[in-house]
């Protein structure tokens, strides 16, 4: 304490130079606070004393740097002014007086001060460091040391600084959490909710978002940092930084519901659980993406004023924690057989681990985990591709004997399409996903057909749309198999007609499937709608009509009652039967069945009418026409609007209702 | 990497062989062959590891470089037992015992091994750490003239070492004695001690509970050599994949930190008196030795490197310690002599552990690789059947 004393008399700071008893100092709040029996005038006069004193002193010793640094020949042991003694014993005084003062409160008291006692830190490591080029006799050696023992002190002091400012969650442990032992943080098992901050009940100074920092405290740090940069101290002072971050990164993780899992235990879940852990996931890594990393980045480039140690600081935090993030994918990997259905999760993560590289990319000092992270995005992509061939297969091994009652829409039709439409939400990561895939297969099965080049219109050259076609080409061919389950051939088209129509709708309903299956394939798909509704009116309607031929009612001449009353009894049956069956079948599309309904009308019953008013006549009124003449042409078309209702059979109601919701 | 070009060349050589083999229909006797000359390979590389010298910096036993090579020879092993799996396998054979147990094991027990690796990653992460505060020391204690300033902050330096070196062991005394004796700072207390003893944080965690120890415990059950008649065929090949896997695991995690060691057995099922395994068998006894010797006292691995480090720091902070200027020219200049073997060390760290960090990852991406090819394997064997997940 002498020696601080003896400092205190040489070489003190102005503002604070009044002499202080043992007590004042170590009750440092006191200090600024002005005593209030002292005599002003008296103050201002020792301070300007000080003040030139100090002045002096520190002109000196930018001499003595300067005259060290320009010293042509480092053999010759420099002098060293008793002026340099002095501003050694006033630095080390300085740093016990901030010494007595709370960690990461020690600085912003008093701005100027502050500046003071920085600039003194920086003259120290000048000192120390154009000494150590001379060669020194012993008692310029004794100097030395003595300036390199204090600088060394205040290294310790500005490094337990900048470790209590930067160890945030520390000092908000210190607050409140500390006292329950256990660290909220650490036990919480499902803060699943972002926002959900450990620090909400902090006084207001926590309450900003991560990384949690005050603009003065960034300012603090940047200081301290650029300080124990200029006199050597970087590794000690990166090393703390890189530990606190990662540890901070950790808690804010942690923060954010984020754990790690190993890979046993995640191949042992349910899906449910996986599912769960597969958002959680995607949720921390665009949050890493968008928030965590730029940020990180900014707080490096804000401490750091050397744009290489801030990149490289940056670089080694994201590249650690990435690598660790990739994990999870990986484990997700292990598991080789997801059902078609999960696709949607793993292109989820193939667009997140996308956006990760696209943000890695723009930083050049975290651009080695490209090679990683990509390995891992196209191990996803693969395992997309392979989920999504299971549909390929699920569609080829649907082989059930048993025809849809009433030639509705099947179910695999809809759950297809339902499927596809979804996946086209996704077309562009699917595109990029067989892109690769069909690169790394050599591209030799699925070389895009009708490649017009520079065309950007030209979806065809797409590699998903082909993928997508041959699916869509797999159900015709299945629909078309199935088809022939039927055994009537008119219920066969009928059930063409829904699937066909049900695909059409969907693709037109869906500006992404459409863009992707092209004009040409709706084309296709209507005229082959248009040839199975003739062949629906051929097989059903083409014998009724033949009922109603004018020809060959005449015998002789003359028309045959006998041969007119077959034809009514026939017409009648006939057309009860038709009408009986298919007000059965099932016509789902409200377009679809009205047209039919309308062309259905429009060939039977103005031949019905004509063949009523030429013929009705010839049959005796009353009885007999009441008889043979069942109906009337208004109501054929009634009961022609009553046709693929699907009423009769009420099978038909109950139709396939959990996949015609399908998203 | 060596590894690749090894497994390409010898997968060449059988998958030749093996087309010979099927035009021919006689795969039985070639088979035995191949095995013969897979365990010979086996063999060989072990000697060329456990040959390794105790005390040469370059490529010392457990050495950075000396792990390299040891993993070089797990994918070099890896590949070729695995094509030789792959290519030996049919589908008779995979549904039917003792196959239809052993390979579903193998699988569980690669998962099991990828734990592991993420472990070691992390473990190395740990190491690197000890090798920038090392370098800080270095830094300090090369100074001349030498003071009383870098003399408190080589010891500082040291001192976080030491506590980052010895984390392990959740509530060890070890800690607890380190920091009490060479506590520093002007007032004592926990506000002085160092910030670096933190890396029990999460990202050091494979998870929560997760314990290699037990992970090794569980890799070698029902890992035996297989009997009578099976003991020639792939049961036998699947055997020597396990052993191998289990083996090389085991060194990781004596070599270098890992989460939760307390209990690792030192006991592998080695079968003795079997030609192939004797250099197996011998790396195994000269490790197993040395962690029971340094189990007990607590340590981060006995990877050369840490060993050395731990060696040079403890005295070197015995040295800084006692320092006083202008010191003694003696304790000088062993320090001197020290400090140039510290700095060997971080050299061959900075050198050594980047390249080994991704040799861990291939070695994990290998073994992800090679569980879906057996996957694959198992599905169209029994595509029909196999339930979707």
């Amino acid at each position: 304490m002498e020696k601080i004393l003896n400092a205190e008399k040489s070489g003190s700071f102005p503002r604070f130079g009044r002499r202080r008893s043992k007590l004042e100092t170590s009750s440092f709040k006191l200090e600024n606070f002005k005593p209030k029996e002292a005599d002003e005038n008296q103050i201002t006069r020792s301070n300007l004393e000080h003040g030139v004193k100090r002045d002096h002193m520190l002109e000196q010793v930018d001499q003595f740097i300067e005259n060290l640094a320009s010293a042509r020949d480092k053999s010759i042991t420099p002098e060293i002014p008793d002026l340099v003694e002095q501003f050694l014993k006033m630095v080390d005084y300085r740093i016990g007086t901030y010494e007595m003062r709370e960690a990461s409160v020690m600085f912003g008291q008093n701005q100027e001060e502050d500046s003071m006692f920085f600039e003194a830190v920086n003259r120290l490591s000048k000192i120390v460091s154009n000494l150590d080029e001379f060669i020194l006799d012993s008692e310029t050696n004794g100097c030395f040391n003595r300036a390199g023992s204090i600088l060394h002190h205040a290294m310790s002091l500005l490094e337990n600084e900048f470790v209590a400012l930067l160890d945030v969650w520390k000092r908000s442990c210190n607050v409140n959490i500390m006292d329950s032992k256990t660290p909220k943080i650490m036990d919480s098992k499902t803060p699943k909710t972002p926002k959900q901050s450990v620090f909400d009940s902090n006084p207001p100074e926590m309450e900003i978002e991560f990384p949690y920092f005050t603009s003065e405290s960034i300012s603090v740090m940047n200081r301290v940092a650029t300080a124990m940069i200029f006199a050597g101290y970087q590794p000690e002072c990166c090393v703390a930084y890189t530990s606190l971050r990662l540890k901070a990164l950790d808690a804010e993780f942690c923060n954010q519901g984020y754990e790690n899992i190993n890979m046993e235990e995640f191949q042992r879940m349910e899906w449910a659980s996986q599912e769960r852990e597969i958002e959680n996931w995607i949720h921390i890594v665009n949050y890493c993406t968008a928030n965590l990393f730029p940020v990180e980045r900014q707080l490096c480039n804000s401490i750091f004023e050397h744009a290489s140690t801030a990149q490289r600081l940056f670089g080694d935090l994201a590249t650690s924690l990435t690598i660790k993030l990739l994990n999870f994918p990986n484990a997700l990997l292990l598991i080789k057989q997801y059902s078609t259905e999960k696709l949607f999760k793993f292109l989820d993560i193939y667009e997140t681990l996308c956006e990760l590289i696209s943000g890695i990319g723009n930083d050049l000092s975290a651009k080695d985990l490209i090679p990683d992270t990509s390995i891992t995005q196209r191990r996803i992509g693969e395992a997309a591709v392979s989920i999504f061939c299971e549909l390929e297969n699920s569609i080829k091994s649907d082989n059930g004997r048993i025809p849809v009652a009433n030639g509705a829409v099947h179910p695999l039709t809809r759950y297809t399409m339902n499927y596809l439409k979804y996946a086209c939400e996704y077309k562009d990561t699917l595109e990029q996903v067989f892109r690769q895939h069909n690169e790394t297969e050599g591209s030799t099965e699925q070389e895009p057909k009708n490649a017009t080049e520079g065309n950007g219109e030209s979806i065809s050259t797409s590699h998903f749309a082909t993928q997508l076609r041959l699916v869509m080409d797999l159900l015709d061919a299945n629909i078309d198999m199935k088809s022939n389950l039927y055994k009537e051939p008119s219920l066969r088209y009928i059930f063409l007609m829904n699937n066909g129509r049900y695909m059409l709708q969907k693709v037109k309903s869906s500006t992404d499937i459409f863009k992707v299956t092209g004009d040409d394939w709706s084309r296709k798909r209507s005229s082959d709608l248009r040839q199975y509704h003739k062949n629906y009116q051929r097989e059903t309607w083409s014998k009724v009509l033949q009922c109603m031929s004018h020809e060959g009612l005449q015998v002789n001449g003359k028309v045959s009652k006998s041969i007119l009353k077959e034809r009514f009894k026939s017409f009648n049956a006939m057309f009860d039967e038709i009408h009986k069956t298919q007000c059965g079948w099932m016509v789902s599309d409200e377009q679809l069945k009205s047209e039919l309904r309308v062309s259905i009308s429009a060939v039977v019953i103005p031949a019905y009418r004509s063949f009523l008013g030429r013929f009705s006549s010839h049959l005796d009124t009353g009885k007999q026409q009441q008889k043979y003449i069942k109906y009337q042409a208004e109501e054929i078309e009634g009961l022609i609007d009553e046709l693929f209702e699907g009423t009769v059979t009420s099978m038909g109601r109950r139709r396939h209702i959990h996949l015609s919701h399908g998203k | 990497m060596t590894g690749t070009d090894n497994q390409s060349s010898f997968l060449g050589r059988i998958s030749i062989r093996r087309n010979q083999v099927n035009a021919m229909d006689g795969s039985h006797e070639q088979e035995i062959e191949d095995l013969d000359v897979f365990q010979k390979q086996v063999s060989d590389r072990f000697a060329d590891l456990l040959s390794a010298p105790d005390d040469s910096p370059a490529d010392a036993f457990l050495s950075i470089s000396w792990i390299r090579k040891l993993l070089d020879v797990f994918l070099s092993c890896e590949a070729e037992s695995k094509g030789m799996l792959l290519m030996g396998c049919d589908a008779a054979q995979i549904s039917k015992s003792p196959l239809d147990r052993l390979i579903p094991e193998i699988l569980d027990r690669v998962v099991k091994a990828l734990d592991i690796c993420n472990a070691v990653a992390n473990g190395l992460e740990l190491v690197r750490h000890c090798q920038r505060l090392a370098e800080i020391a270095v830094l300090a204690l090369e100074q001349k003239p030498f003071g009383e300033g870098p003399a408190r902050r080589a010891k500082k330096a040291l001192v976080s070492l030491m506590l980052a070196m010895h984390l392990d062991d959740k509530e060890s005394s070890v800690q607890k004695t380190t920091e009490r004796s060479w506590s520093f700072g002007r007032r004592g207390g926990n506000k002085d001690r160092p910030p670096f003893g933190h890396y029990k944080s999460l990202s050091w965690q494979v998870a929560k509970n997760w314990s290699a120890a037990k992970q090794i415990h569980a890799m070698t059950m029902n890992v035996v050599p297989p009997r009578g008649p099976e003991a020639s065929g792939l049961p036998s090949l699947v055997f020597i994949m396990n052993l191998i896997m289990v083996f090389v695991m085991w060194v990781l995690i004596t070599a270098i930190p890992c989460q939760e060691r307390n209990g690792l057995t030192t006991h592998l099922p080695i079968p003795k008196n079997v030609n192939w395994t004797q250099s197996l068998a011998g790396l195994h006894d000269k490790i197993g030795d040395e962690w029971k010797k340094k189990e007990k006292k607590g340590m981060a691995g006995l990877l050369f490197e840490l060993q050395k480090m731990e060696k040079l720091g403890q005295s070197l902070i015995e040295f800084t310690d006692s320092f006083q200027y202008p010191g003694e020219k003696d304790k000088a200049e062993e320090a001197a002599k020290q400090v140039a073997e510290l700095a060997e060390v971080c050299r061959r760290m900075e050198e050594g552990l980047v390249p080994l960090q991704m040799l861990t990852r291939e070695v994990f991406h290998r073994l992800v690789k090679s569980r879906n090819e057996i996957l694959d394997l198992l599905d169209q064997t029994a595509k029909s059947s196999s339930p979707v997940v």
